[in-house]
C-alpha cells in the first residue's frame, strides 16, 4: 500500500516536472528572437523600404543558417506596414510589441514616423533601429537609450556634402556657387547651415545668389536659365524628392549639368539604378551606404554576394543599412551574451561594431552610429549595368558628426 | 546684362505663362459662359499629365508616342469631363459661387485620391523623343527644344479658341449664352447642352494643357494645387471670361516671375500675389473682363 502510494506521488511529481518544462519552451524547443520590422510598405517610402527589408532578410538568414543570435535564438520577422504615417507607424509597433512579443524593432523610412514611434520602443523597454531615417532629433533630443541610429543623420549628411564641395573647391579652384533651396523650413534651414559652415571651411568661396523656388514648384525654366547665364562654379541644391526629380528632368534638356557643377544633391544607388540612362552623369552627390565604396571590407563582399544571390540585383543604400542594423543588433546581443533587451541596450552603448561599412562606433551621448557620408560623380563603370559614384570622398562619422557640447545645448534648451 | 541671357530669360518666362494660359484659358471659358468656379480644373489637369502618361507608356518606343499622347489625354479627359458635368456640375449652376467653390474643392480631393488609386503614388515620369532631348541656341544661349512646342501650344490654343468664338455658329451661341441664357433660351437653343459642351471643352484644354506638362519634369500628386493658385491669379488679372485678358495675365504673371526672381528671388511669388491684389481693389473684373452680371 505504502509503496502504491509512493508510485502515485513519483509518477504525479514527474508528470508537473514535464508539464512545467514543457510550458517553459526551453527543452522542447528553442526560443527565437522575436524582430519587429516597422516600414512603410505603401506610401511615399515603399520603394527604400522594399529595399531595406531585403537587406534585413539577407542578414536574417545568414544568422539563423548559424542557430540565430548568440548560436540558439533563431530570428522571427514579424512584419508591419506603417504606411509611413506617425499614427499608423505608433500603432503598428505597439502592436508588435504587445502581441508579437518582439524585443526589438527596426523602424521606419520617414523620420516622423521613427519620431513617433521612440517614445513607445522606450515605456515598452523595446529596442528601436532607425536604418534609413536620418532627421537628427530622432537621437538628439527627447532621447531614449533604447534609440540606435545607423544612419548618417541630417547633420552629418549637410556637413559631409559641406567638407566634401570644400575640398572640390580647393582642388578645382572654385570661387562663386548659387543655392537653390525649396523655400520651406527644410530647405531654407538646410541652405542657412550648408552657407554658414562653407564659410567656416571654405571662406574663398562667395556665395553669388541665392534662389527660392515654391516647394511643389513644377516650373523651374526661369530658374534654370538665370543660374546658367550666372556662371556659378557651382550649384548647391536643397531641393528634396519630387522638385529635386522635376529640377533634374528640366534642366536636363538645355545641357544644364554639363556646364554647372551641380553639387551635393541626393542621389542614392537606388535612383542610380532605376534611373540609369537618365540620371545626369557628372552630378555631384551625396549618399549614406553605396556598396561599391566598401567593396575592400569582407562583410560588405559577402553581402553583395548574398544579397545578388537572392534577389538577383544589386543592393541599394537601404538594403545595406537594413542589413547592418540586423548586425549591430547581433554584436550588441554578443556582447551582452544575452538576449534580454535591458542588457543589451547597455551593451550597445558606445560598442564598436563590424558592419558592411567597417569598424563603427555607437557614440555614448546617442547612440549614433559614427557612419560615413559618401560624396562622389555620376558616371558610368563598365564593371555596372547602372552609374556609380565615382572619385568618392568618404567623410567619416568623426568628422561630420555634431559637437556633443551642442546636443547638451540642445537637450537642455528643450527641457526649458 | 547680354542680350542673349535677356532673350532666354524672356522665352523661359513666356514658357511659363503659356502653361498657365493652357490651364487657365478652360478655367475662365467656364466661369464665363457657365459662372462656375471650378477648383477642381487643375485636378482635371493633372489627370491630363497622368492620362498623357499612360498612353505614352502603351506607345513607348515609338517616336510619335508623345506627339499623339497629348491630344489623347485631352480627348480622354474630356470626357471625365462630360460625365462630370452631368453628374454633379450641372447640378451646382444655380449656388452662390462660395457654395461652387466649396462643392468644386471636394470634387478636387475625390479626383486626387482616384488618381492615388489608379496611378498610384509613384512619381511618373517621360522619356522624351530624341528629337526634342538637346537645347536649341536662340542668340547663343540655350534653350529647351521641347519649350519651342509648349509656346507655339499655347498660341494655338488661344488663336483656336479665338476662331472658334468669332467665326463659328456654334461660337456665336456660346458668346450670346454669356450675355443672356434667358435670350438664347428663348430662341430655342437646348441651353443645358450648351453648358455641357462647353464645360467639356474647358476640360479638354485642362488635359491637353495636361498632356502638355507631363514631359517636363515628373507627374506627381500635388501638382494641381501648386498650379490652381497661380491660375487663379492669371484670371484675376487677365478679367474671368476673357480670352485675351487670360493670355495676357499668363504671359504677365510668367515675365514678372521670370525676371523678378533675379532682383529678388525670395519674393518672385510674393510680387504675383501683390499685383493680383492690386487689380482686385484697382479692377475688380481684371485687366480685359468686364464688370460681372448679376
Amino acid at each position: 500500500m505504502k509503496s502504491k502510494a509512493l508510485k502515485i506521488v513519483f509518477v504525479f511529481v514527474a508528470l508537473v516536472f514535464l508539464v512545467g518544462l514543457a510550458g517553459s519552451g526551453k527543452v522542447m524547443s528553442a526560443e527565437p528572437y522575436n524582430l519587429g520590422v516597422a516600414l512603410g510598405f505603401t506610401g511615399t517610402g515603399t520603394l527604400y523600404s522594399k529595399d531595406q527589408l531585403e537587406g534585413i532578410h539577407v542578414a536574417v538568414d545568414e544568422i539563423n543558417a548559424k542557430g540565430g543570435f548568440l548560436g540558439k535564438y533563431p530570428i522571427k520577422v514579424f512584419q508591419r506596414d506603417t504606411q509611413t504615417k506617425p499614427d499608423v507607424g505608433v500603432r503598428e509597433v505597439k502592436d508588435l510589441i504587445l502581441r508579437d512579443k518582439v524585443r526589438a524593432v527596426i523602424n521606419d523610412y520617414s523620420s516622423a514616423v521613427a519620431v513617433a514611434v521612440k517614445p513607445i520602443c522606450r515605456e515598452y523597454k523595446t529596442l528601436h533601429i532607425a536604418a534609413i531615417s536620418n532627421s537628427e532629433n530622432i537621437t538628439k533630443i527627447n532621447y531614449s537609450p533604447y534609440t540606435f541610429q545607423v544612419v548618417p543623420n541630417s547633420y552629418m549628411q549637410a556637413k559631409a556634402a559641406v567638407l566634401a564641395i570644400a575640398k572640390m573647391a580647393k582642388d578645382k579652384g572654385w570661387k562663386e556657387y548659387v543655392t537653390l533651396a525649396s523655400d520651406y523650413e527644410w530647405g531654407r534651414s538646410t541652405q542657412e547651415e550648408v552657407v554658414k559652415e562653407l564659410k567656416k571651411v571654405a571662406p574663398q568661396l562667395k556665395l553669388k545668389k541665392e534662389f527660392w523656388p515654391r516647394l511643389g514648384e513644377t516650373q523651374f525654366t526661369s530658374f534654370i536659365t538665370s543660374i546658367m547665364a550666372m556662371k556659378p562654379d557651382f550649384v548647391y541644391p536643397c531641393l528634396a524628392s519630387k522638385d529635386n526629380v522635376s529640377f533634374i528632368e528640366q534642366a536636363r534638356p538645355y545641357g544644364f549639368f554639363e556646364k554647372v557643377t551641380f553639387a551635393g544633391g541626393m542621389v542614392s544607388v537606388t535612383e542610380l539604378i532605376i534611373e540609369a540612362k537618365t540620371v545626369p552623369r557628372g552630378l555631384v552627390s551625396i549618399t549614406r551606404a553605396p556598396f561599391f565604396a566598401h567593396l575592400d571590407v569582407p562583410m560588405m563582399v559577402n553581402f553583395v554576394k548574398n544579397y545578388r544571390a537572392k534577389y538577383k540585383k544589386y543592393p541599394s543604400d537601404w538594403a545595406v543599412m537594413g542589413y547592418d542594423a540586423v548586425y549591430s543588433l547581433k554584436q550588441g546581443i554578443e556582447k551582452a551574451k544575452t538576449i534580454d533587451t535591458d542588457k543589451v541596450k547597455d551593451a550597445m552603448k558606445g560598442l564598436t561594431v563590424d558592419l558592411t561599412r567597417g569598424k563603427l562606433r555607437f557614440r555614448p551621448i546617442d547612440n549614433q552610429l559614427s557612419c560615413s557620408s559618401y560624396v562622389g560623380v555620376v558616371g558610368d563603370d563598365p564593371k555596372y549595368p547602372f552609374p556609380i559614384l565615382k572619385d568618392v570622398i568618404e567623410v567619416k562619422g568623426a568628422e561630420s558628426e555634431r559637437p556633443e557640447a551642442e546636443i547638451v545645448a540642445a537637450r537642455k534648451a528643450e527641457q526649458k | 546684362m547680354e542680350f542673349s541671357f535677356l532673350f532666354s530669360q524672356f522665352l523661359s518666362g513666356l514658357t511659363y505663362g503659356m502653361i498657365l494660359f493652357l490651364v487657365a484659358s478652360g478655367l475662365s471659358l467656364i466661369f464665363g459662359v457657365m459662372n462656375i468656379l471650378n477648383f477642381a480644373h487643375a485636378t482635371l489637369w493633372l489627370i491630363g499629365a497622368y492620362f498623357c502618361y499612360s498612353f505614352w507608356y502603351l506607345m513607348q518606343g515609338y517616336n510619335f508616342a508623345l506627339w499623339v499622347s497629348i491630344p489623347l489625354a485631352g480627348f480622354a479627359c474630356a470626357a471625365v469631363g462630360w460625365v462630370t458635368e452631368i453628374v454633379l456640375i450641372k447640378h451646382i449652376y444655380k449656388r452662390e459661387l462660395h457654395e461652387q467653390l466649396l462643392i468644386t474643392y471636394a470634387l478636387a480631393l475625390i479626383f486626387a485620391d482616384l488618381i492615388k488609386i489608379v496611378w498610384g503614388p509613384t512619381d511618373r515620369l517621360i522619356a522624351r523623343p530624341p528629337a526634342i532631348q538637346k537645347p536649341v541656341f536662340i542668340f547663343g544661349a540655350p534653350f529647351d527644344s521641347y519649350f519651342i512646342f509648349v509656346i507655339l501650344a499655347g498660341f494655338a490654343v488661344a488663336l483656336g479658341l479665338w476662331w472658334f468664338l468669332k467665326y463659328t455658329r456654334y461660337g456665336h451661341i456660346v458668346k450670346a449664352a454669356v450675355f443672356s441664357r434667358e435670350m438664347v433660351g428663348a430662341l430655342g437653343i437646348p441651353i443645358p447642352k450648351i453648358y455641357t459642351w462647353v464645360f467639356t471643352l474647358g476640360i479638354f484644354i485642362a488635359g491637353f494643357a495636361g498632356g502638355v506638362q507631363a514631359p517636363i519634369g515628373s507627374v506627381n500628386l500635388g501638382m494641381d494645387i501648386a498650379i490652381i493658385i497661380q491660375a487663379f491669379c492669371v484670371v484675376v488679372i487677365g478679367g474671368f471670361g476673357s480670352l485675351l485678358g487670360t493670355l495676357v495675365g499668363a504671359i504677365i504673371v510668367g515675365e514678372v516671375f521670370s525676371f523678378a526672381i533675379l532682383y529678388w528671388p525670395a519674393g518672385a511669388m510674393v510680387l504675383i500675389f501683390v499685383i493680383t491684389a492690386a487689380i482686385l481693389i484697382i479692377r475688380p473684373w481684371g485687366l480685359f473682363g468686364t464688370p460681372m452680371r448679376t
